[in-house]
């Protein structure tokens, strides 16, 4: 497995093809290993001593209430913080054996490998070809865009939909099939990690369905990791659970915390910590 | 008419008659229309008052020699009337303006938009705005006294003492502040998400700026763009004092030459009298320099049109 990381300072020689590995509940074979994280907005740690890892080609849901540090986690992945003036990471995040923060890595190699689609569709106010074909081109990639394209629409189950109109803006479709798009314009770059921001938040339950099955989908050849504030999402998909709640210190000051983590059956079958329960029964409070 | 309908159809029992604030709210509409109105009849009054005189131009002078001879001298005896030198003079300070203020404005838009940090951009940017504000008697004692002899005393070519390259740096120099700044505003109010989405796929900053924010700002930058062309074209002063008065044809930018608006200076500071064909010469430049500005205006509203995207 571990032949599939290229060093993230240089682009990887490896496509990812063949079957999901059968799921084995008790190993965790990891792709990220993070240690000690802690991110610093200014002077406010607003995220405390993480330990956690992110099982390859599984999908780990990030879960709890508002303001708890989840997004502020999942944008350490892909070092979408370094844009945020201020912003401070300190720990570990092992991708495979490179650290993600270390010297020699190159931001913008860690973000073509690891992609991000975010709560609000965001496509470019651009065609629906081109909006797909960005990534690609800016990463230089020659030949053919149209196989490119089209591939990626496909794995975002998105193609019969738009096929007929590739070229028209991409704001005329709905928020569902935008969000659709967002996704297969990550998969066009071929990253090996997707971190998805509460991406169906903005759509309704039909939309939402659909970019579950495809997650689950995109999970035999990616590996996920999923911020969400809908429980049953959480349930439904996710491999694995993480559960985070904000703590109050000594001084009074707020800071999101991991407060368990396991198998996503386990957290919501039997929880080992009183808050991870009371949460997702819903008496959170 | 609107209101009447409805108290027809649905008369209230009490309570909905009109109030006194509406009243108030009428007087306001009444302002607003009036100012509106104002505004468009000073177009207007502008127009009529270029028209009468133009038409009076041309009962004398035909529009061929017009628009063809390359000889102007409409206050010499006898005079010529061939527009196309102060045409080309306008053409050659405007290009050479737009060519110095699109790439450094651009330029210093994409940093303050996409680089800078806040801090650097609360000085810059009001900065960049005082400079809009120097006034241009300065700038083109500055294009005469300072620009041209440091060309003359650098270049291989033969400058002239006046010339429209000096005048069309300087006049650069004026509008950068009016590309970079409106330009900027345009880049500034682009959705962060837009940056974040280009980011996450693996952009450079540079390539965030040049291929995402840039083109969602597009019609805001055309905007400043023509709005900077507009000022360069109507540029007097500067022209005035640093290109000369003599009405050249050339292309030549090292060369003395005369353009539309210092024309309009020139022969307005002199003493033709009212009704003479040197008097109605004044005005059918003016003519001519508001049609060709109109004409880019309407050319660049397609282009924008055309090629625009639209976020929201
Ligand atoms: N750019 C920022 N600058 C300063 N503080 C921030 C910034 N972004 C987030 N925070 C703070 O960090 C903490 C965690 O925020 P974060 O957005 O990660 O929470 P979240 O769990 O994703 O919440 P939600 O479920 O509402 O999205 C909050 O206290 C928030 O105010
Ligand atoms: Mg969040």
């Amino acid at each position: 497995m571990n032949t599939m990381a290229g060093s993230l300072s240089s682009p990887p020689k490896t496509a990812f093809d063949g079957p999901k590995a059968p799921r084995d509940p008790a190993s965790l074979d990891p792709v990220f290993t993070v240690s000690g994280l802690s991110v610093f907005y200014g002077d406010y740690e607003a995220v405390r001593g993480v330990d956690l890892n992110i099982g390859h080609r599984e999908i780990t849901a990030l879960i709890g209430p508002s303001g708890c540090g989840k997004s502020t986690v999942l944008r350490c992945f892909n070092r979408m913080n370094d844009l945020i003036a201020g912003a401070r990471v300190s720990g570990k995040i092992l991708y495979y054996d490179e650290d993600v923060y270390g010297d020699h890595v190159d931001p913008i190699e860690v973000r073509r490998r690891i992609g991000m689609v975010f709560q609000k569709p965001n496509p470019f106010p651009k065609s629906i070809f081109d909006n797909v074909a960005y990534g690609p081109r800016v990463n230089g990639v020659k030949g053919d865009l149209g196989s490119v394209v089209e591939e990626a629409l496909v794995k975002a189950a998105l193609w019969d939909e738009v096929k007929d109109k590739l070229k028209a803006s991409a704001l005329s479709l709905s928020g569902g099939q935008q969000q659709r798009l967002c996704i297969a314009r990550t998969i066009a770059v071929k990253p090996e990690v997707i971190l998805m921001d509460e991406p169906c938040s903005a759509l309704d339950p039909i939309a939402t369905t659909k970019i579950e099955d495809l997650m689950q989908e995109l999970a035999r050849e990616y590996t996920i990791l999923i911020v969400t504030h809908n429980m049953q999402q959480a349930a439904r998909v996710s491999d694995r659970t993480a559960f985070f709640t904000a703590e109050v210190d000594d001084t009074g000051v707020r800071h999101g915390r991991l407060v368990e983590f396991d198998e996503t059956s386990r957290i919501f079958t039997n929880p080992v910590d009183k808050r991870t329960e009371d949460y997702i029964t819903g008496r959170f409070g | 008419m609107g209101m009447a309908d409805v108290s027809e159809i649905a008369p209230a029992p009490q309570a909905l008659g009109r109030s006194r604030r509406r009243h108030g709210e009428s007087v306001v509409k009444a302002v607003l229309l009036t100012a509106a109105l104002l505004s468009v009849a000073t177009t207007v009054g502008i127009v009529a008052a270029l028209l009468e005189p133009t038409v009076g131009f041309f009962t004398h002078v035909g529009i061929v020699e017009f628009f063809t001879s390359t000889d102007w001298g409409p206050l010499f005896k006898p005079p010529s009337f061939g527009v196309i030198p102060v045409v080309t003079g306008t053409l050659i300070t405007t290009v050479i303006a737009i060519a110095v203020a699109v790439p450094l404005g651009l330029a210093a838009a994409v940093y303050l938009s996409e680089y800078a940090s806040a801090r650097i951009r609360r000085v810059i940017k009001p900065t960049l705005e005082v400079l809009a504000g120097i006034p241009t008697v300065a700038l083109g004692f500055f294009a005469l006294t300072l620009v041209t002899p440091v060309m003359r005393d650098w270049s291989p070519f033969e400058i002239s003492l006046k010339n429209g390259l000096s005048a069309g740096l300087v006049v650069g120099v004026m509008i950068i502040p009016i590309v970079a700044s409106l330009s900027e505003d345009a880049m500034a109010a682009v959705p962060n998400g837009l940056r974040e989405g280009a980011y996450a796929l693996g952009s450079s900053r540079m390539t965030v700026a040049l291929r995402v924010v840039l083109p969602a700002a597009f019609s805001g930058v055309v905007a400043a763009i023509i709005l900077a062309v507009s000022r360069a074209a109507g540029e007097t002063m500067i022209v005035v004092i640093a290109a000369g008065s003599n009405p050249l044809f050339t292309v030549n930018p090292a060369d003395e030459m005369l353009t539309m608006a210092s024309f309009i200076a020139q022969a307005g500071s002199g003493d033709a009298p009212v009704g003479t064909v040197a008097y109605n010469t004044i005005f059918a430049v003016g003519s001519l320099l508001f049609v060709l500005t109109f004409l880019m205006n309407w050319f660049s509203a397609r282009l924008v049109r055309r090629y625009r995207e639209v976020y929201e």
